[in-house]
């Protein structure tokens, strides 16, 4: 009886454990948030920085600007397609290494999270090195008599679209893994010996099963996607715009913080927005099959 | 209060740089300090190096004040300064910017208007350079860089770029947006006060499709590569590039070099005030700051600091050139910059 009360006791001080995190994070992140949501009332006066007033107008010059809603939505399309192409490109790796048998699969998965320890700007300037009008590709392409003259690869949308994709894959492909690994080998086995084709196999029982990790792979490499900066200043070159650049951009060079605390919480908003559909999209495709 | 460099005062005070090196220990010596320690905001790599070797080992080491750095670029150190500036206490003891953006933040009400009886070395500083709320720690200013294989006769003006034979041979770096900018102005009627006319002329050059870059070091691969056979660029970088191997040459343009400094301040509410004036005048330190200067590029500031024969060649300006001097009007460049970056970011580069 008292060992069962000491064991309540200690139940009902658990959500107490919590606490030291959670006034972390509300201090570090949810009251520069707060700040960062009320500078963009504020008014920017050129040569003041920043007058104190309360002013939907950095929300309306965004939204009534074609020159920054063309940017976002450049934003969204490169976070989508990003997003897709590294789903198909992650899925045959993690599906590999879930069920490879090898004795190196220890370090295949070490070797898919390498990438991860080199930061993003110096993964940006090896792709420099490689993409350049004087770079490898552009060197080999030549030297295989494919092209004459360089092809402009560097300093374009699919250069973006290539370092974001490197930078992202390993977190697809290692949320994948866990998923494809906790499904039952003898379901695939089942199917394949009621007749399914492989491709069946894929369609109706791993696709399917392996949904949640697909949704939580989704979720974590859109917002990557969303939020990135380092990749498309240094591959896009300075006329491909992204969300993360541009508010950059106003509270660094144009010092115009209402306006870029206003941009940040337009890409908040987005990205969440983004989140709660592909979601909902996938939840439902879930339920359906 | 704004300040104001004269062309007449500059020229005046830079003639005094002819001056002997002063191998005098810098003056701060005599003082004792309040403090024991000062935090300074400066940017890493070479140029945290330099100041640790320069001024910080050799001038403070004998004060026993302890530095600590607070390693940022630009834009986040003015934040934190702006940021910061209502807090009782700050955490910056002395802060490092170009002129511009410590123009900007002193204009927010963050530092404070300098005692110069505490800087013994500040009696040496070139006038024309001196701010109210900041000393000038290094110098240098902005001409153009060709590629002296592809390039020929070599430029004498801003308007040499615009010439259409060298169609898609022109690059700069994105942050230079003003100086570019202003460059255009300049050979189109405008002043430093109007940069407005050089929209236009910008305008023909993006006809003859001239590049930007991202970085300067995305710059310095295209020169190097020579995608890119010209460009508008500090003195200073120009040098290092040329010692690195890019096909490089200089050319100050006819219409006169634009100044660039880089300056130190205190901000009002810096914890120690003491040691951070001693910084300030290890700063001066003739010695140092031509040991600073030289491995930089960059000029030193104060009239008993030389360089030697060759350095002086390749840095400095000579007398004409200073009298030509281009003086930015920092006012003016704080009112419009968040107009021209729009319009540089929509129009030029868009």
């Amino acid at each position: 009886m008292t060992a069962l009360a000491a064991g309540d006791r200690r139940r009902s001080l658990a959500p107490l454990l919590l606490l030291p995190a959670a006034v972390l994070v509300l201090a570090v992140l949810g009251m520069p948030l707060l700040t960062l949501f009320r500078y963009s009332f504020n008014r920017f006066v050129p040569g003041q920085l920043m007058v104190e007033a309360v002013t939907w107008d950095n929300y309306a010059r965004f939204f009534q600007d074609p020159y920054f809603l063309n940017v976002l939505w450049t934003t969204v399309q490169v976070a989508i397609l990003c997003t897709v192409l590294s789903v198909i490109l992650a899925f045959p790796v993690a599906y590999f290494l879930a069920r490879t048998q090898s004795r190196f699969k220890s370090l295949l998965i070490i070797l898919t999270v390498f990438p991860l320890l080199v930061g993003n700007v110096v993964r940006a300037a090896g792709w420099m090195a490689l993409l350049g009008n004087q770079g490898f590709v552009n060197a080999v392409l030549i030297w295989l008599g494919l092209t004459q003259q360089p092809v402009k690869i560097l300093y374009t949308p699919a250069a973006v679209v290539i370092g974001i994709i490197a930078v992202v894959l390993p977190y697809m492909i290692l949320t994948l893994q866990s998923v494809i690994e906790s499904i039952d080998r003898s379901v695939e086995e089942a199917a394949a010996n009621l007749g399914a084709r492989p491709l069946t196999v894929f369609r109706r029982i791993i696709l399917p099963l392996s949904l949640p990790g697909v949704l939580a792979g989704t979720v974590l490499v859109g917002i990557l996607c969303m939020n990135a900066y380092a990749t498309p200043v240094l591959l896009g070159g300075s006329q491909f715009k992204m969300m993360a650049p541009a508010l950059y951009d106003q509270v660094a060079r144009a010092s115009n913080w209402p306006f870029g605390a206003a941009l940040a919480f337009v890409l908040k908003v987005a990205t969440v927005l983004l989140t709660l559909a592909s979601t909902l999209a996938l939840k439902r495709r879930t339920t359906r099959d | 209060m704004r300040h104001s460099l004269t062309r007449r005062q500059l020229l005046a005070s830079t003639g005094l740089a002819a001056g002997g090196l002063a191998l005098t220990a810098s003056g701060v010596g005599a003082q004792s300090l309040s403090c024991s320690d000062v935090n300074v905001g400066t940017w890493g790599g070479d140029y945290q190096d330099l100041l640790i070797a320069n001024f910080e080992k050799r001038v403070l080491g004998g004060l026993k004040v302890e530095v600590a750095h607070d390693v940022a670029n630009a834009p986040p150190r003015k934040t934190k300064l702006v940021t910061e500036r209502t807090a009782r206490r700050g955490t910056m003891d002395v802060a490092l910017l170009s002129e511009s953006d410590m123009y900007e933040v002193y204009k927010a009400g963050v530092f404070e208007e300098l005692d110069y009886s505490k800087l013994k070395n500040g009696a040496n500083i070139i006038p024309a350079l001196r701010r109210s709320y900041s000393i000038p720690h290094i110098y240098s200013g902005k001409i153009i860089l060709y590629n002296p294989n592809k390039v020929s006769p070599a430029p004498t003006s801003y308007a040499d770029l615009w010439d259409p034979k060298y169609k898609g041979r022109v690059g700069f770096a994105d942050g230079l947006y003003i100086q570019i900018i202003e460059s255009a102005a300049i050979i189109n009627g405008g002043s430093v006060t109007n940069l407005e006319p050089g929209k236009a002329k910008l305008a023909e050059l993006k006809k003859l499709d001239a590049k930007v870059y991202p970085s300067n070091e995305a710059l310095a691969a295209a020169l190097k590569s020579e995608e890119v056979w010209f460009t508008i660029m500090w003195r200073a970088r120009g040098v290092q590039w040329r010692n690195a191997g890019i096909p490089v040459a200089l050319a100050v343009p006819k219409e006169g070099a634009t100044p660039i400094i880089f300056e130190a301040a205190i901000p009002k509410n810096a914890p120690n005030k003491d040691c951070a004036y001693a910084y300030l005048d290890a700063m001066l330190d003739p010695q140092g700051q031509a040991g600073f200067a030289a491995k930089m590029g960059y000029v030193p500031t104060v009239t008993n600091a030389t360089l030697d024969a060759k350095l002086t060649a390749d840095l400095s300006f000579t007398a004409d050139e200073q009298k030509k001097f281009i003086l930015p009007d920092l006012e003016y460049v704080a009112k419009n910059n968040a107009s021209l970056l729009d319009w540089w970011n929509r129009e030029f580069k868009g």
